[in-house]
């Protein structure tokens, strides 16, 4: 399977190499190759991560349309070679409108570290938040048109192939895992959303850049990408006790209706989202519902502000997630507050970057603290030089309290 | 006699008056405001190559492409960066508002696939690592600044004005500039930055410049920052004028797809 994968990867490489064969020359390619090394700092000091990356782009544009295709190459040294594609697309371009049809990454809304509307590309958590946003974004099999009416956009797109989110396996440090009061058995025949019309999903974007704001309008008719536990249990019926628990992961449709916006107000700039998700399954420890979910609608939002002071960047947002009609045990809680802190300067002229970016957990208090250091040697040539340090006992990142780590990313862009 | 007397004085007052315009002295102000309103067509797109430095002489190169329009109540400006590698798809748009409201900016970043608005505020950060602030690169309006004529000089066989310009602005990031502006074309041969502390800080030259499409046009220029003994070298080329770029060349859709 592997070979078959590198063959067809080296059979792309070659095709496009050698493109003016097919009449497709003035091909761009770019890409990197990446060594991450990252060591754990509690215990032994285990290395977390040791992964050797090349990260291809071939682009080729013309007036009337394009194609790209980003090839990727993940060499770990505890797990085998993994090979895939990040985005393959073709570009049709018209005077008014735009298509895009292939694997493609689409992004929407103005949170930073944070998924509010931006749901159509799912993500990879394999490594939970830490990689960089274009490797968190999986590409998504879609048709998307853009089309323009001046300063504005109008989108629409259809992805025929739900994909989930990609979670770390089951022996990963950063599989969050659940707690069970039994040993479950796992039942999978309803964990997969096979690929068919009535499986597939659509969103529409409206989006505008004025010289007061920006407003973006989304809409979606989707799978949420994380999986529903339902749960059935067994009792001893003498002792009421619980003796078994068969678990069923499903995913479900949610209905999606939110927007964004960025505005300046002197040298600051405003940013704001929120997004209403219709039907939404939590979690709930309730002898009401038996299966161990409920259907609420759920609200997700943000308030942030940029800023410069004296070179440096400053950006901040609170985060707030809220269950709309409430109930107790259900396993989140009502409200969830997350705030988030970034700062960041250069020196010598772009060559030294200084970076510190914390995800604050105000209901647990709880935190995730990134401070980096970047290190641009001549062009494209970088190395970065940073620490994860979880602070905290539960909650999204307490309870990987365990995982600080320092790491260094050595980068060459070409 | 009386009609001579009367006719003499007469010759007298409108040789005064004829000769009172010659004779009047060009302020610095006007020689600054004509700078500013110099003709600059409609539009004008090129290439740009920097070139960064320092004092080891260790050199960065970036690439872009830009285009601008100018407008009565706005000017645009949009850039689509394409070298060095790691910056190859960003693209960054300036709207500039002649009402003096602050400019409205916005970067596209392609490993992020987002427009994102930025704040202007920082007028005084250097522009991808290079010796010119942003504020260096564009238009600034004589009065935000009070313009003295230093004298008149000859520089590189160009006559020239030189004119010293202080901030109006208290904390600014220059005391004050002094320029060399030729008299033929209003270009600024030579424009010298002094820091806080009233010492010098950049020195900027004009290298190459010639008509463009029948416009005086800056085709390379030298930006050295004498305390740190680092210069970038700007060379525009390519550069056309008045080719009728659409509006619809600054917008979310020009920054996402790079075209």
């Amino acid at each position: 399977m592997l070979i078959r994968k590198m063959k067809y990867i080296i059979l792309v490489g070659l095709i496009m190499i050698n493109g003016s064969v097919y009449g497709m020359d003035n091909i761009y390619i770019s890409g990197y190759a990446r060594n991450y090394t990252g060591m754990l700092l509690e215990g032994d000091r285990d290395f977390s991560i040791i992964q050797n990356t090349l990260d291809l782009n071939f682009e080729k544009k013309s007036m009337k349309g394009g194609l790209l295709v980003n090839p990727y190459l993940y060499h770990t040294f505890d797990s085998n070679l993994e090979i895939g594609l990040r985005e393959a697309y073709l570009d049709l371009f018209f005077d008014n409108f735009d298509l895009r049809i292939g694997k493609q990454q689409i992004i929407q809304g103005k949170a930073e570290g944070a998924f509010i509307t931006d749901v159509v590309s799912p993500k990879d958590l394999q490594e939970f938040l830490l990689p960089d946003f274009d490797e968190i974004r999986m590409g998504v099999t879609a048709f998307k048109i853009n089309a323009y009416h001046g300063n504005s956009t109008y989108e629409a797109v259809w992805v025929p192939v739900f994909t989930p989110t990609r979670m770390p396996d089951a022996t990963s440090i950063w599989n969050p895992g659940m707690d069970y009061p039994v040993q479950p058995v796992f039942d999978y025949s309803t964990s997969d959303v096979p690929a068919r019309l009535e499986n597939s999903e659509a969103f529409i974007r409206y989006s505008t850049l004025t010289s007061r704001f920006d407003l973006e309008l989304v809409g979606g008719y989707m799978f949420y990408d994380d999986p529903v536990m339902h749960m059935t249990k067994e009792f001893n019926p003498v002792t009421q006790q619980l003796t078994g628990l068969t678990v069923r992961p499903e995913y479900h449709r949610v209905t999606l209706g939110g927007g964004s916006v960025s505005l300046p107000v002197g040298s600051i700039i405003l940013r704001g989202e929120s997004g209403f998700y219709s039907g939404r399954y939590f979690q709930i420890e309730s002898p009401a519902y038996p299966g161990a979910t409920v259907k609420k609608n759920f609200l997700h939002s943000m308030a942030g502000l940029d800023f410069n002071v004296r070179g440096i960047i400053f950006s901040s947002q609170i985060i707030q997630e809220y269950i709309l009609d409430y109930e107790s045990g259900i396993l989140n809680d009502e409200f969830d507050h997350t705030l988030t802190f970034l700062a960041k300067k250069d020196f010598l002229q772009e060559k030294l970057w200084l970076e510190l970016f914390i995800y604050t957990g105000l209901n647990e208090g709880d935190a995730l603290i990134r401070p980096k250091i970047s290190y641009s040697f001549t062009d494209g040539f970088d190395i970065l030089l940073g620490s994860n340090i979880f602070a905290g006992d539960a909650g999204r990142f307490g309870r990987f309290d365990d995982n600080d780590m320092i790491y260094a990313k050595i980068k060459y862009y070409f | 006699m009386k009609k001579t007397h009367a006719a003499l004085f007469l010759s007298l007052l409108l040789t005064i008056f004829m000769i009172q315009p010659l004779s009047a002295e060009i302020t610095g102000k006007q020689i600054m405001e004509d700078v500013y309103n110099k003709p600059t067509g409609d539009d004008m797109q090129g290439e740009l190559t920097m070139t960064l430095t320092n004092k080891q002489g260790e050199s960065r190169v970036r690439t872009l492409k830009q285009y601008i329009k100018y407008g009565d109540e706005v000017d645009k400006k949009i850039m689509f960066f394409q070298a060095p590698a790691d910056v190859r798809g960003t693209s960054f748009m300036n709207w500039s508002y002649a009402d003096g409201r602050d400019d409205d900016q916005w970067i596209y970043l392609p490993a992020l696939k987002r427009t994102k608005r930025i704040s202007s505020d920082g007028k005084s950060d250097y522009f991808m690592g290079s010796d010119f602030t942003y504020d260096d690169l564009g238009d600034r309006h004589p009065d935000e600044d009070t313009h003295t004529l230093l004298r008149e000089e000859t520089l590189e066989g160009k006559t020239c004005w030189v004119v010293e310009s202080i901030p109006k602005e208290e904390d600014y990031m220059y005391s004050k500039t002094i320029t060399w502006v030729m008299k033929d074309n209003y270009l600024g041969l030579r424009r010298e930055f002094y820091d806080e502390d009233g010492d010098l800080l950049k020195i900027l030259t004009i290298k190459k410049f010639d008509q463009i499409d029948g416009f005086w046009t800056i085709l390379e220029t030298e930006m050295k920052n004498v305390q740190k003994d680092h210069k970038t070298n700007m060379a525009f080329n390519n550069v056309q004028i008045n080719r009728g770029i659409p509006d619809r060349r600054f917008t979310e859709r020009s920054m996402t797809l790079g075209r």
